[in-house]
Order: structure tokens, then sequence, then C-alpha cells
């Protein structure tokens, strides 16, 4: 493939409210490379969400492109779509909410590998397993229900689940901020391993610059649905030059971003 | 275990099921109680009940055992009732899903529809429909059902809209699942316990219909029904009241029965739902 995996440009969404119209995402433009990760963060309400149900098709856009893997993402339709579906994938913010109240392990594993036709019945229960293995948890948890098992848990089911139709691109929408900080590290840790393996491109949405910082390579800062700023994640979060970058990196306290640039 | 438990310690579940477990005895017993024909002449006719204990309730006009035929109705009632609200709730949570899971013209299309067959007076269409088609056991199953599945389509729709903007149907989207499949096997199983709280009131409605169906005489004339016996005794309600009263007696412990059961269930839910 040349140029990058995914290519943005002129995306925009608008929303009515309250009878005044407010953008959600404006001319929103990026790149993704392949096996990179871009962090979109910024404010609540700042289009992030938004920019990454655009990105999957979730919601429409109003205008703009989308290329994804050299095609025209915004063009596919039906069954094309849904096939294609396979190598873009996503990972909630909120575990429970992300699957079915009545779900097992199990079951949320098998759709993704029996809709693509990756694996045929006989063989899912194995390749279930493995999926399991890859992500760091016992095998034997294939036969809980989903609301058994610990959120963190779950999110690694999650990410097993995107994993499962061997993605080029996942989407992580907050994916997590909603986790222990003990399990957030570890989570990250599986993040980066499977990104160092398989090659997997990251977008990833997050208001905690110290995350961002940790995982990403380049990070786009939003703001009222438009790009404030972009570039190398270190350098921005380290000097933001735009006025909501120096409020963000102002809000995260834990962040030693000041020392750091004077040592 | 547990909830069955919880369920009978309300107490009007307790009368509920108790008296739907009578019914249900009867319902199941009858052949065996009273082999036969039970529109068949068992004595001499207008025999007032407890008066020949082989007769315990007398007989009817034409001199057919009450009892028989309270015992065999109670299968009808029961048969119609369960398949006619069976059909409805199917109907109603197929069109409801489909209606607030698709949106935009198939939403406006199938709601229209809906409205239609809601401004009909539900008995008024049952009428006309097994007057048309004729009667028997399943166009009565049908003909309430058509009147009955507008209430749980709008209670689906109503849930499926509010369950369609989940992460878990997004989710769904993501990995490539068809709509179809999402709406019928994501959506609908978890939109249906509100649809399933309306089945009591259904299958009382459905009980009482089939009965006027039959008062009217257009019930399936080879069963006998508690609506016809109901009929049969009109003729000489002044001379033997019991023929209509036995049979009214039997209907409205019967509508009771399903009402108190239902409120149980809800009941028992909604502490269930307040506990967790």
């Amino acid at each position: 493939m040349n140029g990058p995996l995914l290519a943005v440009s002129g995306l925009s969404k608008h929303y009515r409210r309250a009878g005044k119209m407010v953008a959600a995402a404006d001319d929103v433009a990026f790149d993704i490379q392949p096996g990179q990760t871009l962090a979109l963060a910024g404010p609540s309400g700042s289009g992030k969400s938004t920019i990454a149900r655009l990105v999957l098709r979730l919601i429409e856009p109003d205008a703009g492109n989308i290329r994804f893997e050299d095609a025209d993402f915004l063009a596919l339709g039906g069954a094309a779509l849904r096939a294609r579906r396979a190598r873009l994938q996503m990972v909630f913010q909120d575990p429970l909410a992300a699957f079915n109240p009545r779900a097992t392990v199990a079951r949320v594993l098998d759709d993704p590998l029996r809709i693509h036709g990756i694996a045929e019945r006989s063989e899912r229960p194995r390749r279930i397993a493995a999926l399991l293995e890859r992500v760091g948890l016992p095998t034997e948890l294939a036969q809980r229900a989903i609301h058994e098992i610990s959120g963190g848990q779950r999110q690694r089911v999650a990410i097993a689940r995107a994993i499962a139709t061997k993605p080029s691109l996942i989407v992580l929408d907050e994916a997590v901020s909603a986790l222990d900080v003990s399990v957030r590290g570890k989570i990250l840790e599986l993040l980066l391993d499977l990104q160092r393996e398989e090659g997997i491109a990251y977008l990833f949405i997050s208001h905690d610059l110290g995350v961002v910082r940790a995982i990403a390579h380049r990070v786009a800062i939003l703001d009222g649905g438009r790009i404030a700023e972009s570039g190398d994640a270190r350098a921005v979060i380290d000097v933001p030059r735009s006025a909501i970058g120096k409020a963000l990196v102002a809000a995260a306290p834990k962040l030693p971003a000041p020392a750091r640039t004077a040592s | 275990m547990s909830a069955i438990r919880r369920f009978l310690r309300v107490p009007e579940a307790t009368a509920g099921a108790f008296i739907l477990a009578l019914l249900l005895a009867m319902a199941l017993l009858a052949p065996l109680l009273f082999p036969g024909d039970p529109q068949a002449i068992a004595g001499a006719p207008l025999l007032p009940p407890f008066h020949d204990w082989s007769l315990p309730l007398g007989t009817d006009r034409l001199g057919r055992d009450v009892l028989a035929e309270l015992f065999h109705g109670a299968r009808t009632s029961l048969a119609v009732g369960l398949a006619a609200a069976a059909a409805a709730l199917l109907i109603g949570a197929v069109v409801g899903t489909l209606a607030g899971f698709a949106g935009g013209l198939v939403d406006e299309v199938l709601m229209r529809v809906t409205d239609a067959f809601q401004t009909v007076p539900g008995f008024l269409l049952a009428l006309a429909f097994v007057s048309v088609v004729g009667p028997s056991l399943g166009v009565v199953v049908a003909a309430i059902a058509l009147g009955t599945w507008t209430g749980p389509a709008r209670v689906a729709r109503a849930e499926v809209l509010s369950i369609r903007e989940r992460d878990y149907v997004a989710g769904a989207r993501v990995i490539g699942m068809h709509p179809l499949e999402i709406a019928f096997r994501e959506i609908l199983p978890n939109a249906l316990p509100p649809v399933l709280a309306l089945s009591s009131v259904i299958v009382a409605a459905a009980i009482l219909t089939e009965a006027a169906l039959s008062f009217l005489g257009l019930g399936d004339p080879n069963r006998v029904t508690w609506g016809g016996m109901i009929a049969e005794g009109r003729t000489v309600l002044r001379t033997a009241p019991f023929l209509s009263i036995v049979p009214g007696i039997a209907l409205v412990l019967t509508v009771l029965g399903v009402y108190l059961a239902g409120e149980g269930v809800v009941e028992t839910t909604a502490t269930r739902r307040g506990l967790s």
C-alpha cells in the first residue's frame, strides 16, 4: 500500500440543537500511517467521539472524504461495507454497554469469526481460546456471561473481538478512561504489544494527555469540532501552541511537561 | 427457584396462580373426567344444579351435562386466549422492532398501518373477520390477534428506539453484522420484557372476545365454549338462570386469575429490578 492507511479530509457533521446549528466536526482532516497511532484529544464536546463514529460510518457525514486502505470508504454500502468493516474495528469506552447484556464471552468472540467467515463452526472454539490467550485472559472465561467478569477483563474481551477479524486500524474511543488506574496501564501495554506484533494502527480518542503521550505517535487537538493543532505527540503536549492545547496541558496536574522541557 | 418463591409472596400472585392452576387442571382433565362428546345428551333437559349427583350442575335446554360442558369449555377458552395472545405478541414484537430499528419510511408506513388497526375497535374487527372467513378455532384466534397486536407493537417500537442508540448495537454494526440479525438477535430479545408485561391483559381480553364472539354465534360450532353456553342459556334466562350464571362465573374467575397472575409477575420483576 502506498500512502496513508486512513486519509480523512474536509469531514463535517452538523447537528441542530435548540434551533441552532452546532458543528460536531468542521472541516476535519488527518492521516494515519500503517502501524501508527494518532490521538484525538480535546475537552468534552469537542467532537472527538463524533469523528470516531464518522470514520466508522456509524453516522454519515454532511461533507468530506474518507479513504481507507486506498479505497473510498464513504462509497461503500450494504454487503461491501459490512465486509470491509473487518479491517476497521472499534473499542468502546464503557465495556459493559458495548456488549449485549445477554451475551457470553464466547458468543461475543464467535460473532465476528462467523460473520466474516474466518473459521468453520468446528474450529471456532479453538480460535476463541487463542484470542482470549492473546489478550491475556484464561480460556475458561469463554463460558462466562459478560456481566459476570470484571471491567478490565471486559475491555480485554472487547480488544479480543476487535482483533478477531485481523484489522489494520482500530478506533479506541476513550477505551481506557473508564478503567481503574492499575488496570489502565496493563491495557495500554497490551495495545502497544499488539501494535508491535501485528502492525495495527490506532485512532486513539482521549481527553487524558498523560495517556496520549504514552501511546500516541501523533496527536490532533480538537476544539469545537475543528483541529486546533496537530503534530508529534510529545512535541505538541510538551509545548502546546494553541490556546486549547495550553488549557488542556494546564488542566492535567500530573503532567511533568514543563520540567521535562527544562531539563 | 427463588423467583417463584418471591412470586408466591405477592398475595394477588398466589390467588391468580391458584385460579390459573385450577383452570389448567380443568382443561387437562376434561377428557379424562368427562370422556366422550360433551355436547351429547346426558339426561332430562333443564335439570337444576345440585339435584342429581350424577349431573351436579344440572343439564341445559337439550339435556347436556353442564359440568362436562364447563370443563370442556375451559379448554377452548384457555387455548384461544393463549394462542391469540401469543400471535398478537409475536406480530406486535416483529412489527414494532422493524419499525423502530429501520426508522424513516418503513417506520412511517408500519406505524400508520398500526394506527389504522388501532382506530377500528378490536371487537368489530374480529366480528367482521369471522363473519367473512367463517367460524373455526383458527379463524377466531386470528381474528382476536388482528385486533390486539397494535399494543405490543407500540411498546416494542418505543423500547427498540431506546435500545437502538446503545453502544452494543453500534458494536454489532462495527463487526459487520447484518441489520436483520442486529434487529432480531441483538435488539428484540432485550426489548421483550415490557412487551411481555402486556401479555396478561391480552390473554384476558382474548378470552373475553372469544366468549363474546361465541355469544353472538360466531364461535367454532363444533366446540363447547363458555360464551356459547351463556348464549344458549339466554333463551331460558327467567326459568333457568343458572345456565348463564355458571359459565359467567367461570369466565369472570378466569379473567380475574389471569389479571392477578400478570400483576404478580409485574410486581415480582419490579422488586427484583429495585433490589439490583
